[in-house]
């Protein structure tokens, strides 16, 4: 029987969750995590030297799945693996939707005794028709739910990113960076050995997923590429789909009798995967976040034209070079737009050719920034703004004058609601961290895209930017 | 024709298809190649010249000699029939000489094609994702300059094109310096006949044309490798 997409939506959105075999050992680590768990949540735990352990936490204990007086979801399998197939079984009876296995052990270690309980585990589950996630891997994280896989994991609202990870460690960096950046999950799936459901299944579920808008996901490898192909190339038409590879540098270790075998890499594979689906590839943690939020937080736009808007002459430089470097076009805007900023630019230390170098202008008179953003927006020969948000020199200021600070971001986020083009802002650092950790969610939470740098910024751009133009062709 | 040129290859346990059976499997699939004869003796080798025309192209056909120019196995530019009759005693002494294990199972006679801008096309069996293609900046350096693009099969037109158009060097196509500019529909054509080439013979697991001439109208599989499954695992 293979897993309905119905049932592993019961398992993934689950009202119930019981975990076996949370230990004391580890802080009760899987009963603690889904403290914030909007439904009832069981123990099933038969050593008696743990049991109160678990009733001081006001957790009901049951020796055996099927004893729970209650409807099961979702089941979180911590015990050693020999009592696996033994969980699996009582799963069966018991007519869970799902079960994501902690347990690790299995066919990842190349031992006999691993592959044998893995293969139990895999008939028991095939058999039943379980949404079995993993084994060894972090199983379910959905915030609206309340489930979770670490303790630092955010719940009370879902987001609108799916996010599947072939890494229980990339699962929870990617959870929390998101967070970080002021951006919610759907659902995260660690999907660890991958025995019963694989990423095609994770994507189908997303893809169906009506909270999903956007999926991102860690993989090293897959085992049924043509599936994976065709799966991914029906989603990608549907939702952005961010890959993000690791082992790029994999080359293949075998005997190659041509030229164009010896030249196929990993990464050469998979980046013409990337292009013939229009999913968009990422190389590490950093990328994938930065293009999580253009999609998440720009407006769609195809076009590579930017008009890029920097606080100094130097940094109107550095800008540009990056956004060069990355293949988009910083172009002379019309001689329209040029007659009007000319009626108010201030051009002594200032500059309105593109790059702009504007803070001599805006500094003495924020309205201004209003006028520049309209004649930016209305020009035709630009088709994404980008600013430089200059912590160097500006940071302490609006530290020091929240209301000022308030009243950038209100022009900010007016501009963003009133254009129709791609828009984004870059706070780069310079040497006040503190002060930029503590602005940086404040633009965010205005629905902006924050950058961390002109290299950053203009590669993630160039990338989305290819996504939706890619997109457009059809 | 694939069926009789690769199923005879795997019932002889070989897997590296000669210049010869891979030509006349990929002409037949529609690739444009130069024709290219065997030849296993002086008497032969001359005749086949004399029908292909001059100058004539010798390389010797050899399994062992996957690097058939290291050893002295490729003579150019053979002006007339006393050139190849030369040219053939001397190639097999000289392998002979610097290969003395080597089975050698003749030599490829063809016309030299004009020179055109060296491409690379090739296709592999990626283990994940079954038969990819590949397009680059052909002929010796290939494998250091590394300008390639992939895609794998089945290769839409687009693809083809988005290929061809991605290569670094794609300006020495386009008419570098006064040269005409290369006919990249031509190139593309190739792609999308190896494309479906590799879908229906399962089989084939690795094809290099290298070089392929690109010209102002046309382009040429100068030089042809298959390789197929052994028997055991052939689909």
């Amino acid at each position: 029987m293979t897993v309905s997409q119905e049932r592993l939506a019961r398992a993934l959105n689950p009202r119930t969750v019981a975990v076996v075999g949370d230990k004391g050992a580890s802080g009760y680590m899987w009963l603690r995590n889904q403290s914030t768990f909007r439904g009832k949540v069981y123990s099933v735990q038969v050593d008696p030297r743990e049991i109160p352990g678990i009733e001081a936490l006001g957790i009901t204990n049951y020796t055996s799945l099927t004893e729970i007086p209650d409807e099961i979801d979702w089941v979180i399998c911590a015990v050693p693996r020999q009592v696996a197939p033994r969980v699996m079984a009582d799963a069966a009876a018991k007519g869970v939707a799902g079960v994501g296995m902690f347990t690790s052990g299995f066919a990842e270690t190349g031992e006999e005794l691993g592959r044998q309980l893995q293969d139990a585990i895999v008939e028991i589950a095939r058999n039943a028709g379980i949404a079995l996630v993993g084994p060894n891997c972090m199983g379910l994280y959905n915030p609206g739910a309340g489930v979770r896989f670490s303790a630092e994991q955010v719940t009370g609202e879902g987001g609108r990113i799916g996010v599947i990870s072939q890494s229980g460690t990339h699962a929870i960096n990617t959870s929390l960076l998101t967070a970080a950046n002021g951006m919610l999950l759907s659902t995260a799936v660690s999907i660890g050995n991958a025995v019963i459901l694989d990423v095609p299944d994770y994507l189908e579920y997303f893809g169906n997923d009506p909270r999903t808008e956007i999926i991102a996901m860690y993989v090293e490898g897959v085992k049924e590429g043509r599936r994976f192909r065709e799966v991914l190339a029906r989603v990608a038409q549907r939702k952005p789909v961010v890959i993000w590879k690791g082992g790029q540098t994999d080359a293949g270790a075998r005997a190659t009798m041509s030229h164009t075998a010896s030249l196929a890499s990993a990464m050469h594979i998979w980046q013409a995967l990337a292009r013939q689906v229009n999913a968009i590839m990422v190389d590490n943690l950093d990328e994938l976040v930065d293009v999580l939020q253009l999609l998440l937080r720009a407006k769609p736009g195809g076009g590579r034209r930017a008009a890029l808007m920097a606080q100094t002459g130097g940094q109107s430089v550095s800008i540009t070079d990056a956004f060069a470097k990355a293949g988009l076009e910083i172009p002379q805007l019309t001689e329209d737009s040029y007659q009007q900023l000319a009626g108010f630019f201030n051009i002594i230390g200032g500059s309105y050719q593109n790059p702009f170098d504007m803070a001599g202008t805006v500094n003495q008179n924020p309205d201004l920034l209003d006028r520049i953003f309209g004649i930016i927006d209305a020009d035709p020969n630009i088709d994404a703004i980008v600013m430089e948000m200059s912590a160097l020199f500006a940071a302490r200021r609006w530290v020091a004058n929240p209301d000022l600070f308030e009243d950038l971001l209100n022009r900010l986020q007016a501009h963003q609601a009133r254009s129709s083009k791609p828009f984004a802002t870059i706070l780069h650092p310079g040497h006040l961290e503190a002060e930029i950790a503590g602005l940086r969610p404040k633009i965010q939470a205005r629905g902006i895209a924050v950058l961390p740098s002109f290299d950053r910024g203009a590669r993630a751009m160039a990338r989305v930017s290819a996504y939706h133009r890619a997109r457009a062709a059809g | 024709m694939s069926a009789g040129i690769i199923g005879s290859a795997q019932v002889a346990g070989r897997t590296i298809l000669n210049e010869v059976e891979s030509k006349n499997l990929l002409a037949a699939a529609g690739v444009p190649v130069v024709a290219a004869q065997i030849a296993t003796t002086r008497d032969e080798a001359v005749a086949a010249a004399r029908a292909a025309g001059f100058p004539a192209v010798m390389k010797v056909l050899s399994d062992d000699l996957p690097h058939k120019s290291d050893v002295g196995g490729v003579r150019l530019g053979l002006a007339d029939e006393a050139a190849v009759a030369a040219a053939y005693d001397a190639m097999m002494a000289g392998i002979r000489a610097a290969a003395p294990h080597a089975r050698i199972d003749g030599v490829s006679i063809q016309r030299q094609a004009q020179p055109g801008v060296e491409v690379i096309i090739g296709m592999t069996t990626d283990p994940q994702f079954g038969p990819v293609l590949m397009v680059g900046l052909g002929g010796v350096l290939v494998e250091v300059l590394k300008d390639v693009a992939f895609r794998i099969v089945p290769v839409s037109a687009r693809d083809a094109g988005e290929m061809v158009r991605e290569l670094r060097g794609l300006p020495l196509l386009q008419g570098y310096r006064g040269a005409p500019a290369a006919d990249l529909g031509a190139l593309e054509a190739i792609v999308q006949s190896l494309s479906r080439f590799a879908q229906d013979n399962p089989e084939v697991r690795e094809i290099d044309l290298n070089p392929v001439f690109a010209y102002p109208n046309g382009a040429v599989a100068v030089d042809a490798r298959v390789v197929v499954a052994a028997k055991e695992t052939a689909a």
